[in-house]
């Protein structure tokens, strides 16, 4: 009886002590794991210790796709977070869940709790990728990055080139002599997203019909139709014949593993890699992604953003939706974003954080970072700033489908886009039927 | 003999219903929850949710890399049926003519079927490495070993990692198989038949019969279903999709993919799959068989 007694005593005074610091909960859900995800607890925390009215409980729940799975499996059983970081394929579907109040949108939320931060305040580019039709602002830009090329600069001392190549035809000049001398020339990490997205968009080409979607719903990819997109999966294939470019599987591991080590001249990326590669490599730098001179005639064209927003969910009280909008403000002042900016490598979101960035002089200090942000900011484009295609994660798999056989030799190029393209149709049709 | 009867007719409803409540909750719900995702068509968050027919299956059998996923789950169940009962049965036998440390060899050979798919795909992962793989660097120097592109290299890949942890199973079995054989059968053939080799296709292994088809069954089902963790931790269904098996391609088209009703049609055609080989098993190979 006595010891009954005692648990019963501790149990409730644990009761009261969780009561006195109690604190209206923010649950904050994010696909990121390793160092990023420490970054984003990191980010919490600061919050957390800035005011005592709220506290933000952040979850890691894997992978962005496991993330969405779990957000979406969460909502379907009434138990969702408030705030979830949903990557850029799964943009589409999140936009487009608005209607259904799944979603709140930004603009809906900053009128609704006064967030002091304008949809303005966020860089153009970015803004609108994760925007609905109308332009207005639905997710909420977190981390934001973009393909680009880590070039080995002492492997490019000893063959004696002296210029990072800016061209795929600059590319194709130098590769010979990288791998005369041992080395692999050329890696990349993501077929669907460097090779086909941001092919497109490095070109200034559509990639789907509808304006990428924001027009209307798209029913088709336009890949074995672009002249351009054939022509540099064709030198793509010949490249891999030749050696000048080593496909390592689809693991993004797999692809970028001979570059730390050393083994490769170039390497193609996402901007916030260069984290595990820092004191590894001794001589690295990060560069624009190549174009092909003869698609674009010598311009050059931004790429669309990468990586993932945080959505706004429904579903929750007036009292925890206030506590959002003040950390949604907090991690949009420019100290936060930039803070954000250089742990990562991911791109500045907001204009105050670029501009801060400038004032204190810091890409002379971390010339990493400065890529990412030329390549997105670069202007001239006349196709919109992203795709608005659903069932997209699946469209990236039978990217994947495809990319295999045709580097091996069964199909030929022409027969992998238009199988890409015949998988793609089929997708965006089941995906229309479900809007 | 006497019947114990119950004297209520509720009480017996009463014991019951914990074991059909976890039957009711595990199993009966989710297959109607399939059923219903399969004959419908909605949305990621089960928004727009409309009946469909069977347009979600339509939509499965035109999809090539189903038929893809298909056909190399049956040569994965094949193969890994054949490779662990042929190797765990060679195993048991050897192990059963052991005189000294018997105990040792057992022990020894059982210990893998206590790793988890999982974990067996990722130690996998670290025999087939390009930069530090024992087995690839054995197989580059044979032939040139690529799985990121080549389809059979894949297949031997994932078909040694899902073979490893699987032959302890039949092992055990077949062990278990032999030592139920009465000694008097075997000394009575010894007189018989000189061959070693003979005795044992003639007299042991007819006797086995049981095991075999057992083991059959649970070798196919873990082909089936059991190596999704090793697919997810080796290959991921590269390239191509070559090395999904249908598990595993009804995961990503529900899970990462996001769309309920065509993998909820995968399942669908699963579960009528493995009715037919069960059905199929119990009808002509289960006769061929005598148990005691």
């Amino acid at each position: 009886m006595k010891k009954l007694i005692s648990i019963f005593v501790l149990l409730v005074s644990f009761a009261f002590t969780s009561n006195s610091y109690s604190k209206t909960e923010i649950h904050w859900w994010y696909g990121n794991s390793g160092f990023l995800g420490d970054v984003i607890i990191e980010i919490a925390n600061r919050f957390n210790d800035s005011q005592d009215e709220y506290m933000v409980i952040p979850t890691g729940k894997g992978s962005y796709e496991d993330n969405m799975a779990a957000t979406i499996a969460a909502f379907r059983a009434g138990d969702q977070p408030h705030y979830s970081q949903v990557y850029d394929a799964g943009a589409a579907i999140m936009v487009a869940q608005v209607k259904n109040g799944v979603v709140i949108g930004f603009e809906e939320m900053a009128e609704k709790y006064g967030i002091d931060v304008d949809a303005d305040n966020y860089i153009p580019g970015i803004k609108n990728f994760y925007a609905d039709g109308d332009g207005k602002m639905i997710g909420v830009p977190f981390n934001s990055s973009t393909c680009l090329m880590y070039a080995n600069m002492d492997i490019l001392n000893e063959v004696g080139i002296e210029e990072v190549p800016k061209t795929y035809e600059e590319f194709e000049g130098m590769a010979q002599k990288i791998l005369d001398a041992g080395y692999i020339p050329l890696l990349q990490s993501h077929s669907p997203w460097i090779w086909t997205e941001n092919f497109f968009s490095r070109h200034n080409l559509l990639m789907t019909d509808g304006n990428n979607g924001y027009d209307d719903v798209p029913t088709k990819t336009l890949f074995a139709d672009t002249e351009a997109f054939v022509y540099h999966w064709t030198k793509v294939k010949e490249w891999y014949e030749k050696g000048y470019y080593g496909y390592k599987g689809r693991a993004w591991g797999d692809n970028q593993a001979p570059f730390t080590n050393g083994e490769a001249a170039f390497w193609f990326g996402s901007a916030a890699s260069f984290g595990g590669m820092k004191g590894v490599l001794p001589n690295f730098t990060t560069n624009p992604i190549p174009y092909w001179d003869s698609v674009t005639g010598g311009k050059e064209y931004p790429t669309f953003i990468g990586g993932a927003a945080n959505w706004i969910l429904n579903g929750h009280t007036e009292e925890e939706y206030k506590g959002l909008a003040k950390f949604i403000e907090f991690m949009g002042s420019p100290e936060m974003d930039l803070y954000y900016h250089n742990m990562t490598g991911y791109a500045a979101v907001t204009k105050g954080g670029i501009e801060l960035a400038e004032t204190i002089n810091f890409y002379r200090a971390s010339p990493y970072h400065k890529a990412v942000g030329d390549q997105l900011g670069l202007e001239g484009s006349t196709i919109p700033g992203g795709y608005r295609a659903g069932n997209w994660p699946q469209i990236r798999e039978v990217i994947y489908e495809n990319v295999e056989p045709m580097l091996n030799g069964d199909i030929s190029v022409e027969k992998a886009l238009g199988n890409m393209d015949k998988g793609a149709a089929k997708l965006l049709k089941q995906f229309a039927k479900t809007l | 003999m006497k019947k114990v009867q119950f004297k209520s007719y509720y009480s017996q409803y009463f014991f019951l219903a914990p074991q059909l409540l976890i039957l009711l909750i595990f199993l009966y719900w989710p297959i109607i929850q399939t059923f219903k995702d399969a004959f419908t068509m909605q949305d990621a968050f089960g928004f727009g949710s409309q009946f469909a027919g069977f347009d979600n299956f339509l939509f499965v059998f035109s999809d090539p890399s189903y038929f893809t996923a298909f056909k190399f789950t049956i040569i994965y169940s094949f193969v890994i049926t054949l490779i662990t009962g042929s190797i765990g049965l060679l195993l048991a036998v050897q192990a059963n003519k052991v005189l000294h440390g018997k105990n040792v060899y057992k022990t020894l050979l059982i210990w893998p079927y206590a790793i988890a798919p999982a974990v067996v795909g990722v130690m996998a992962n670290y025999f087939f490495s390009e930069r530090y793989g024992l087995l690839h660097h054995l197989f580059n120097n044979l032939w040139g070993f690529n799985w990121y592109e080549d389809v059979f290299d894949a297949y031997i890949y994932v078909i040694i990692a899902g073979s490893w942890k699987q032959i302890s199973a039949n092992f055990i079995f077949f062990l278990a198989g032999l030592q139920a054989i009465q000694k008097t059968v075997i000394e009575a053939s010894i007189i018989d038949c000189k061959s070693n080799i003979r005795r044992f296709w003639t007299i042991t292994f007819p006797l086995l019969m049981p095991t075999t088809f057992f083991l059959i069954i649970i070798n196919i089902t873990y082909a089936f279903f059991d190596t999704f963790g090793i697919i997810d931790t080796t290959t991921i269904g590269a390239p191509g999709s070559e090395t999904k098996t249908l598990v595993y391609k009804a995961y990503i088209d529900g899970f990462k993919g996001l769309d309920l009703g065509s993998a909820g049609a995968q399942s669908i055609m699963m579960m009528i799959i493995v009715l037919f080989i069960t059905i199929f098993q119990f009808r002509y190979i289960e006769g061929k068989i005598h148990y005691n």
